[in-house]
């Protein structure tokens, strides 16, 4: 009871605090008036006896604020100056604002980030009418561990008893061409879905209608919904698409409707088509590999859902113990089941502590910089406690500045953190040309801004306080014995080690970015030997199920030899085309990297590691392969229709054989990873060299490598390269059309110039290099920072001293030599350790070359001069010392 | 922590004790008079200043255990005067209680 009535007479006093002061005031003067009275009477003339009474009662101002931090919540009433005061800070000290601003708003940047990332993948909202009570259900297969997608039966049983879950449907995604009237194909992911998805999401089409229950029954005509982008991109958002005949490979559809920007469910679909399912399918454990979904009813939690799904479930291993005895179906979030495991999830929260992590360190470095402020402004500190503020209040202090300087940082890095995602997204659906499913939206939630402040409050707490408490500790000592300047106050060894580790990090990070840089560039620019600019590739895929006309799955010996067909017709009806010149077949192309083996050559060459297995690029090409792309042939021949005899490049000449001569080698490969498991294949060969045409292996410069030739019809996926006259993009609408009238279930994927093939590649690259990039040039200007504000305060503590030095005839060489070598340590010790750290890295991945060797070197003198920049400052400054200057000053 | 830290720490957890039980003995006394015993009571007259008082004085107030008031001393000077109040007796009781066992505990242990 007292308690709450105090609680609330603070609050009041804190509210009215004119009136408490007034009394405090009166108070304390009636009680001086009193002691000087005492004083008077025991002999002591007025002014003696007033001084008197102040010594007996205590200095004044420091009274009031022990009353005032009593009767009041002052903290409160300070903590709105504190604010003022730290936005002040923010402007007076430039350099830490940028630098610590910077740095914190990078470490949120990334929490931040991937913290919506996780949350995306793992637990995400669904931007749908309700789309938290969206499920999927998911059958578990216990005995073979993992999830069983063949559930057809089970899907038309749960659609038939659950109570619990409404609107089940299932989809399956299958890749079709989508053909439109001239002709031209172009591959595309479609759904097969029941009619039941849209009035589970509840979008309405925004041209024609959606798919209807009709539509499932066998026999229906073949219809088509298509998306937003789909509609503007093919059909040039024509408005009378709807009734437009289209053909998804073979077969002739109509497109019934066209559904809003934005919509792309049940992940990143555009086109959409019933799901049919025929009475085979319905078999217990036969049919097509579906995805089950539904919405909760009213009401119902996935706990009930769950517990209902299991009845069922149990009862279907009760009349089908043969397939269904080992299948556990279960409820979840829809978006979750796309994670194969739950415990994936909990994986990707937990990394969310080495950004926490990141965090600290970033802010450990910042508050460095935030003591040697606070060092600098001791002397402010020291007389804010002679008037009474108590450590708490100074604490306080420092803290809300920081907290003012990260409020600043996390709005910056939440900006930068939609950025950020932004650039993940287009990375990623760049490579492999998928899109991002449609919960992925490139935001931050409102979820994620909490956790940013959270952060940022972390960050502010470990930059602020922990210096706060550092320059207040035993500041009443300080105080009684009016030592400003205090001798208490140090940079300690941690921060020695703090400098010298960032050095090193910012010494081998941007040689790492060099080397991932270097790789981009080795690939971008890398000389394959023969014009590729002229040249169009592709992809070539087929579906077991659209090769075979009738749509039974075909065998794979009887899909072989159609894709053959297919392919031979394909070539023999471009090399007709006048601006073609040849045509030609691979597994992969140049530019990109090609599988590794371990092979072994035969022991008659020079040298003693002929025998020891090498890892080499792999290839198989069609015999004109050579020919068509102009690669030279700088030794023996090239292929022969039905050659089991192998072609190598150069790199494999100088690396394997170690520059010997070739022809009449032989290689073998070897299976296994170690020498214990290895069974060697058959021997080849080598009847020719030829020049190295773009196989990148372990290494861009020179991959060794081997070329077969495949002359019984090439594996499936299989590369074309076209040579054509004139610009190859030009070509491709060409190529399309041709393709379709050879077979319109043929699907061209990745159709560009060959000088273009690898970019997806480049582009993941660059990512990672610009990422590294930041980091480095972070890590570099907290180092300096780190660098140059010891220095400073080092000089600053010194003054005194040099001062006295100077005095006692110390030349500058001694003050420069002093000054200096704490930092030149620091700073060497740092480079050294950075040059070792790279050393170590590169030697792990490719080794240095001579002038990289040099380009580090210099690199690493550089930053040594970038470092020792950061002393002239300081330097200077303990130059410019005056003796008697520095003897008056207070130290 | 110097001597003077210390002595203020350690009076705090007893300083209301000692006020309540000064103004329950004493009848109502200004914060001087309170000081002024205080210094009589502990035989060291400037080991505290007597501004230390203020905030106890405060915070026993604001729990509602003592009342100021505002008297004319007996040399015609103005002074706010404390008194304990009925929740303040109970208070006292309470505490002297309290402080009671503790001693007689650290007493006995201090004996075996």
């Amino acid at each position: 009871m007292a308690s709450v009535r105090r609680f609330l007479l603070r609050l009041w006093s804190f509210l009215h605090a004119d009136r408490a002061e007034m009394e405090l005031a009166r108070e304390i003067a009636a009680h001086l008036q009193l002691l000087e009275d005492k004083f008077i009477a025991q002999g002591l003339g007025a002014e003696e006896a007033r001084h008197a009474a102040r010594r007996a009662f205590g200095g004044v101002e420091q009274v009031k604020e022990h009353q005032r931090d009593t009767r009041s919540f002052r903290w409160l009433d300070g903590l709105s100056l504190d604010f003022k005061l730290g936005a002040r800070m923010l402007i007076k000290h430039p350099g830490l604002t940028l630098v610590g601003g910077l740095a914190m708003a990078l470490a949120v940047a990334v929490g931040a980030t991937y913290f919506e990332f996780a949350t995306l993948a793992v637990d995400p909202r669904l931007p749908l009418p309700d789309g938290d009570r969206v499920v999927a259900i998911r059958t578990w297969d216990t005995a073979a561990a993992r999830v069983e997608r063949r559930t057809a039966h089970d899907f038309l049983a749960w659609r038939a008893q659950l109570e619990s879950v409404r609107e089940i449907g299932a989809f399956r995604t299958v890749e079709q061409n989508l053909i439109l009237g001239d002709g031209a194909a172009e591959p595309a992911e479609v759904a097969e879905i029941s009619a039941t998805a849209f009035q589970l999401v509840r979008v309405e089409p925004m041209l024609g209608r959606t798919l209807l229950d009709a539509d499932e029954r066998p026999g229906a005509p073949s219809v088509l919904v298509i998306g937003y982008d789909i509609w503007q991109r093919r059909f040039g958002g024509d408005a009378s698409v709807v009734g437009r005949t289209v053909r998804l490979g073979r077969v002739p559809t109509v497109v019934v409707g066209v559904m809003p920007m934005g919509f792309a469910f049940p992940v990143a679909h555009g086109l959409w088509t019933p799901l049919r399912l025929t009475a085979e399918d319905h078999e217990p454990g036969h049919g097509p590999a579906i995805q089950v979904f539904g919405r909760l009813a009213p009401g119902v939690t996935i706990q009930r859902a769950q517990a209902e799904l299991s009845t069922v479930a149990s009862r279907a291993a009760g009349n089908f113990p043969e397939t269904h005895g080992h299948l556990r179906p279960e409820v979840v979030p829809y978006a979750r089941s796309f994670f194969d495991l739950d415990i994936g999830g909990r994986a990707l929260y937990a990394i969310n502590l080495f950004f926490v992590l990141f965090l600290i360190l970033v802010c450990g470095n910042v508050a460095a910089l935030m003591f040697a402020r606070a060092a600098t402004r001791e002397s402010e500190i020291l007389v804010r406690t002679a008037l009474g503020a108590s450590r708490g209040r100074i604490v306080m202090q420092l803290f809300v500045e920081a907290l003012v300087l990260g409020a600043v940082a996390a709005a910056v890095g939440l900006a930068a953190a939609v950025f950020e995602l932004r650039w993940l997204f287009a990375v990623l659906e760049a490579d492999g040309g998928r899109r991002m499913p449609f919960w992925f939206k490139a935001g931050v939630s409102p979820t994620t801004v909490l956790y940013a402040v959270g952060l940022t409050a972390l960050g502010a707490a470990i930059a602020g306080v922990l210096p706060a408490l550092k320059v207040t500790s035993g500041i009443g000592t300080r105080l009684r014995e009016a030592k400003a300047g205090g001798r208490g106050l140090s940079f300690g060894g941690v921060w020695t080690v703090v400098i010298v580790s960032q050095v090193a990090v910012m010494v081998a990070l941007p040689s790492a970015t060099f080397f991932v840089r270097r790789h981009v560039t080795q690939v971008q620019s890398l000389d394959v030997g023969f014009r590729a600019q002229e040249y169009l590739s592709v992809r070539l895929e087929a579906n077991r199920q659209d090769v075979a006309a009738g749509g039974a799955e075909m065998s794979r010996p009887e899909l072989r030899a159609r894709f053959r067909a297919i392919c031979d017709e394909l070539s023999r009806r471009l090399s007709a085309e006048p601006g073609v010149r040849a045509v030609t077949f691979a597994d992969h192309l140049p530019r990109t990297h090609h599988p590794r083996r371990r092979i072994e050559v035969d022991d008659a060459g020079p040298g003693p590691d002929a025998a020891v297995p090498h890892r080499v690029s792999t290839a198989t090409v069609a015999p004109d392969f050579f020919d068509v792309l102009g690669v030279p042939i700088l030794v023996g021949r090239g292929f022969h229709s039905g050659d089991l005899d192998v072609v190598v490049n150069q790199s494999f000449v100088d690396r394997v054989l170690k520059g010997g001569y070739p022809i009449g080698r032989r290689m073998r490969y070897l299976t296994g990873d170690s020498d214990a498991a290895s069974t060697p294949g058959p021997w080849h060969e080598i009847v020719g060299v030829v020049t190295d045409a773009g196989m990148i292996g372990d290494d861009v410069a020179e991959s060794a490598g081997v070329y077969h030739a495949r002359t019984s019809g090439m594996e499936m996926p299989v590369h074309m390269a076209v040579h054509v006259n004139g610009k190859p993009e030009s070509f491709a609408p060409r190529l399309r059309v041709i393709a379709t009238a050879v077979d319109p279930t043929l699907r061209l994927r990745d159709l560009m110039p060959l000088d273009a093939v690898g970019s997806s590649l480049w582009l993941e690259f660059n990512f990672l290099g610009q990422v590294l990039a930041i980091v480095s040039a972070v890590a570099l200007l907290l180092a300096l920072a780190g660098i140059y504000s010891v220095m400073s305060f080092t000089v600053s503590r010194r003054t005194r001293e040099i001062g006295i030095r100077v005095a006692l005839g110390a030349d500058a060489r001694w003050i420069v030599a002093s000054v200096f070598s704490r930092a030149a340590a620091q700073v060497g010790l740092g480079i050294a350790a950075g040059g070792f750290l790279v050393c170590v890295l590169t030697q792990a991945v490719t080794g240095l070359a001579a002038q990289e060797v040099l380009a580090v070197t210099a690199y690493m003198l550089l930053m040594m001069g970038v470092c020792m920049l950061a002393c002239i400052v300081p330097t200077r400054r303990a130059l410019a010392v005056e003796p008697t200057e520095a003897l008056r000053a207070d130290g | 922590m110097t001597s003077e830290e210390r002595h203020v720490e350690l009076l705090q957890g007893t300083l209301d004790l000692i006020v309540l039980r000064s103004l329950a003995t004493m009848g109502p006394l200004h914060a001087y008079a309170l000081a002024e015993r205080l210094a009589q009571v502990s035989d060291h007259p400037l080991s505290l200043n007597q501004g230390t008082l203020y905030p106890a004085l405060v915070r026993l107030e604001q729990k509602g255990w003592i009342k100021g008031a505002w008297q004319k001393t007996e040399n015609n000077r103005d002074a706010k005067y404390y008194a304990i109040t009925k929740p303040g007796e109970g208070e006292l009781k309470r505490q002297t209680e309290r402080w009671r066992r503790l001693a007689g505990l650290v007493d006995k242990l201090l004996l075996e």
